[in-house]
């Protein structure tokens, strides 16, 4: 089904009305848009705080389908608050995987078989060949920082202990390097 | 899609990289999940570290590392050819089929060094081609220089002789750390 345009000039909160105000139906137009805005950033606060891309697809299905369930069955007290709503449910099933007590395999017998199952968007990706071009751009020092703190997503002070540098000296660098990689990105000149 | 006060860059990437106290993070989350504007700035963040996770699996970047560096891609499951090599010293070296980079050790006295330069002189045939880089990161402790060349470069290359001459510069000028050279024969 294409999306309706009309969708963007749709705020979040009114897409929750919309669901929790459907009763017995299901506003699958009003439910697949606010779950291909809200997986997007699930998945990025799972990436953050699981640092592993199955995990945070995981975690995007589990917290937006039980979202859903709970707006459908007028369980989400405030939905013009469902971005909160959301947040806090992150919460609690990254605790929960962490912990180890979340299962997989439960998420799949729960809503394996579901019909309604609605699409994320494919994450964003950059163009490998130019980003390797911006990358060789940077001058070595800056290179190595970016490498360093992205590869592994490590914090400044444990760049900054492999590199014989002050935190505060890798944030300096990381930040120059940054504004120059978006630029080249982009295709501004630096 | 707009934001009347937007996260700012040093924010989301500290943010990003679990540098900030939880206080400080919760503010930074409940933004972030409602605002679509920041979200998809934080979403060309992720893009980025995904896509130098990739470019350096694939080899397609030379730099300077680090010991921990050089660990963290070993946990990554990639086959690593390393040649330690002394101040002065020569070694035979390639890039297998089977390898997935290469990475010159190159030992070197770097206590109280501020900044090392290498020069580069590399021979292909008679042709001889010459490079600077400038300010190699490097860990004084550590007492070597680590260079991880770009493997998929490497690959392109014929037989050829690299030497490489480092320098600590500072103030009164530059002074040799030692020359290394690479005689590379393809894998």
């Amino acid at each position: 089904m294409e999306r309706d345009s009309r969708l963007d000039a749709v705020d979040d909160a009114a897409l929750a009305r919309r669901v929790a105000a459907a009763g017995g139906r299901v506003d699958s137009e009003a439910e697949a848009e606010l779950y291909r805005r809200l997986a997007k950033r699930v998945r990025l606060y799972g990436l953050r705080h699981l640092r592993d891309e199955q995990a945070a697809a995981d975690l995007a299905q589990q917290v937006l389908l039980t979202t859903l369930e709970r707006l459908r069955a007028g369980a989400v007290r405030e939905p013009e608050k469902i971005a909160s709503f959301v947040l806090g449910m992150c919460r609690m099933t990254v605790l929960e995987m962490r912990r180890g007590s979340w299962r997989r395999e439960a998420l799949l017998a729960a809503w394996g078989d579901r019909e309604e199952a609605y699409e994320a968007r494919e994450p964003l990706s950059l163009d490998r060949d130019r980003l390797a071009g911006c990358l060789e751009s940077l001058a070595a020092r800056e290179r190595s920082v970016v490498l360093l703190t992205f590869f592994a997503d490590k914090a400044a002070d444990e760049v900054a202990a492999a590199l014989g540098l002050s935190a505060g000296n890798v944030r300096v660098i990381r930040h120059r390097a940054l504004g120059k990689l978006r630029a080249c990105l982009s295709g501004e000149k630096s | 899609m707009t934001c009347g006060k937007p996260i700012e860059l040093e924010a989301l990437v500290a943010w990003w990289l679990g540098e900030l106290a939880p206080d400080a993070e919760a503010p930074i989350e409940e933004h972030l999940f409602a605002c679509a504007h920041c979200t998809a700035r934080l979403e060309e963040l992720a893009a980025l570290a995904s896509g130098v996770r990739a470019t350096v699996r694939e080899g397609r970047v030379a730099a300077g590392i680090s010991v921990p560096f050089l660990e963290a891609l070993k946990r990554q499951g990639l086959r690593i050819r390393e040649y330690r090599v002394p101040a002065g010293g020569r070694v035979e070296c390639t890039l297998r089929a089977e390898d997935d980079a290469v990475v010159s050790r190159m030992q070197a006295s770097l206590a109280g060094v501020k900044r090392v330069d290498a020069l580069q002189r590399v021979e292909v045939g008679g042709e001889v081609s010459e490079q600077r880089v400038e300010d190699l990161p490097f860990d004084p402790a550590a007492g070597e220089v680590l260079f991880l060349p770009s493997a998929a470069g490497l690959r392109k290359m014929p037989a050829h002789t690299m030497r490489v001459r480092l320098l600590a510069v500072d103030e009164a000028g530059e002074r040799p750390l030692g020359e290394y050279t690479f005689a590379h024969t393809p894998g």
